[in-house]
């Protein structure tokens, strides 16, 4: 009954894709169509806007501040941030494979633990430990003669400031990476491993040769999951001190696209933003679905 | 496979201990200042000496932290009720039925769940004010919804394939209906995934920033992960009451979450993996 079968089937996801629709399509389509108008406090409030084309992405590409700032800080983060992740996951994923059940069970109870840490709470617990005055990180380096608290202001320089929030983002994204490839190296054959190490092959031969090859789609896909989620990080930068559009150096395509718009009132400006951030993560989206569907059809 | 040598042990051994330290100290340090009499101050050692719960009392009953944890429980208990239904529903269909178009169905699940809330919160701000959702619990939910539905739909769509199709043609053999088989077979089995899937949705809710921080105006709409901000002040950080609201927010999603941890994670290797 192939018939009555489709549109049993059709009925199911009839609420879903509509949902889907109107709170996902739709407002892709808005935001694209907001980017080409001057949309301020005025239009929102009153409605109808003027379409002033690529107007908002020519003053966005003229402005110094996305070259000098926003993309270097967003792209740059980005990059390392998903190559720690990546690269400290894995090496938690194989520690956890060398340990006896019972240390695994609490390792990765902590780890899901750190995972389930709110991106908000999270943020304001690393805040407070690299706080000038009463932070344990401040404390221990003023402790240790490295750097004074009363002119040491760690949010207000640009590194130090994406150090922390690197620190904070790896610890929150790091967890996925770990189980993910501890999950895959439970899949990799045991005799291989075991007569590649009898052939004299060390540990570092073993992964490069034998783990990584077969893992490759599970790494591909943490990695590019990790770049999505690494380029458009917001809520860590925003609640950081300066973050919220206070500091100007610290500005990544998020927070400034958010503050154009919440901040300055100019919605069709920061709907630019969000449209190139999308379109980047289309991108990437686009390179994550090949990887899908080159291991296995849906 | 454990280390042969000596010094590979202790090797392991020192690695797990940093790997400890680092994941757990933060909320450590969270839990340990939320109980600390002397939080504030700036010689507090790391262990706390001065045991209290007045910052607890004092971020429910002066900092309407009852209000705000209130507000997020029901936003994500009704995120959790709608996006399950609609994900289990969305579900079977992609996972037992074959029909036209299934494989893009599958397709734009997957884009959609790329697309970035971040870039969605100016047309869906506009939106909601168009329909007057702003400042309503409502409001919130409608977008936590959409946006929880694209990975309960993947992952329960996994959940689902996992049932054995004979179980479901043995049914139809003693003359079971459709409905029938869905409710007394399929979904006694799906249950778990279903739990995991709802404990993902509860906590895409319960930890969301941006659209509660934009959409809620009115402080007495306000979800616990934005109403902790209101404890910092220009005349300083209140951080023992900060901590506080921090443990009220987390603790109850880091037992959910590591209570299903094998689940979720089983769900999302094979979400993420296989397809």
């Amino acid at each position: 009954m192939p018939n009555r079968q489709s549109w049993r089937a059709w009925l199911l996801l009839a609420p879903g894709l509509a949902t889907l629709a109107v709170l996902l399509l739709y407002p892709l389509y808005r935001v694209t169509q907001l980017s080409f108008q001057d949309f301020g406090l005025r239009e929102l409030n009153l409605g109808g806007a003027a379409w002033i084309g690529l107007g908002n992405y020519q003053q966005l590409l003229e402005d110094e501040r996305l070259w000098q700032i926003v993309l270097p800080n967003t792209v740059g983060f980005a990059v390392v941030n998903v190559a720690l992740t990546v690269i400290f996951g894995t090496l938690v994923a194989l520690l956890l494979f060398r340990l006896g059940p019972w240390m695994r069970g609490i390792v990765t109870t902590a780890i899901m633990a750190a995972w389930a840490v709110p991106a908000v709470t999270g943020t304001y617990a690393w805040v407070f430990i690299f706080d000038s005055r009463r932070g344990p990180a401040m404390r221990l380096m003023d402790w240790l003669g490295l750097a004074d608290p009363d002119t040491t202001n760690w949010f207000d320089d640009r590194l130090t400031f994406f150090a922390i929030a690197t620190i904070n983002v790896v610890h929150h994204g790091f967890p996925f990476v770990a189980v993910t490839v501890l999950a895959g190296l439970m899949t990799v054959p045991k005799d291989v491993i075991e007569a590649a190490t009898i052939d004299g092959a060390n540990a570092w031969r073993r992964f490069w040769h034998i783990t990584f090859p077969t893992l490759k789609p599970v790494f591909a896909v943490v990695t590019i999951l990790s770049t999505i989620w690494d380029f458009k990080v917001f809520t860590q930068i925003y609640l950081m001190p300066g973050g919220d559009g206070l500091n100007r150096e610290v500005l990544n395509l998020g927070t400034w696209s958010y503050i154009t718009s919440f901040g300055q009132q100019e919605y069709g400006l920061g709907a630019a933003l969000a449209v190139m951030l999308t379109a980047v993560l289309l991108i990437i989206t686009v390179l994550y679905l090949r990887v899908i569907f080159r291991e296995e059809e849906l | 496979m454990t280390s042969r040598t000596w010094s590979g042990r202790v090797l392991t051994g020192v690695a797990t201990a940093l790997i400890l330290a680092f994941t757990l100290f933060p909320i450590y340090l969270m839990v340990s200042m939320a109980l600390d009499a002397r939080a504030n101050d700036g010689k507090r050692k790391l262990l706390p000496t001065d045991f209290t719960l007045d910052h607890f009392s004092f971020v429910l009953d002066e900092g309407n932290f009852a209000t705000y944890l209130r507000n997020s429980l029901i936003v994500a208990l009704a995120t959790v009720v709608v996006s399950g239904l609609l994900a289990l529903l969305a579900a079977v269909a992609v996972a037992r039925f074959r029909f036209r178009f299934r494989t893009s169905v599958l397709i734009l699940v997957l884009v959609v769940q790329m697309v970035p809330m971040e870039a969605l919160v100016i047309p869906l701000f506009v939106q909601a004010k168009d329909l007057h959702l702003l400042d309503k619990l409502l409001g919130l939910v409608v977008v936590y919804v959409a946006f929880s539905l694209p990975f309960a739909i993947w992952m329960l769509r996994g959940f689902v394939a996992a049932v054995p199709k004979d179980i479901e043609e043995a049914a139809y053999v003693d003359g079971a209906s459709w409905g029938r088989m869905f409710w007394t077979i399929l979904m006694p089995l799906v249950a778990p995934g279903l739990v995991a899937t709802s404990i993902f949705s509860f906590i895409v809710a319960w930890n969301e920033f941006i659209f509660a921080l934009t959409f809620m105006s009115d402080e007495s709409r306000y979800t616990a992960a934005v109403g902790l901000r209101e404890f910092f002040t220009a005349y300083g950080n209140d951080w023992g009451a900060i901590m506080a609201g921090s443990t009220l927010i987390t603790i109850p999603v880091m037992i959910f979450f590591v209570v299903v941890q094998r689940r979720l994670s089983a769900g999302l290797v094979a979400g993420a993996v296989k397809g």
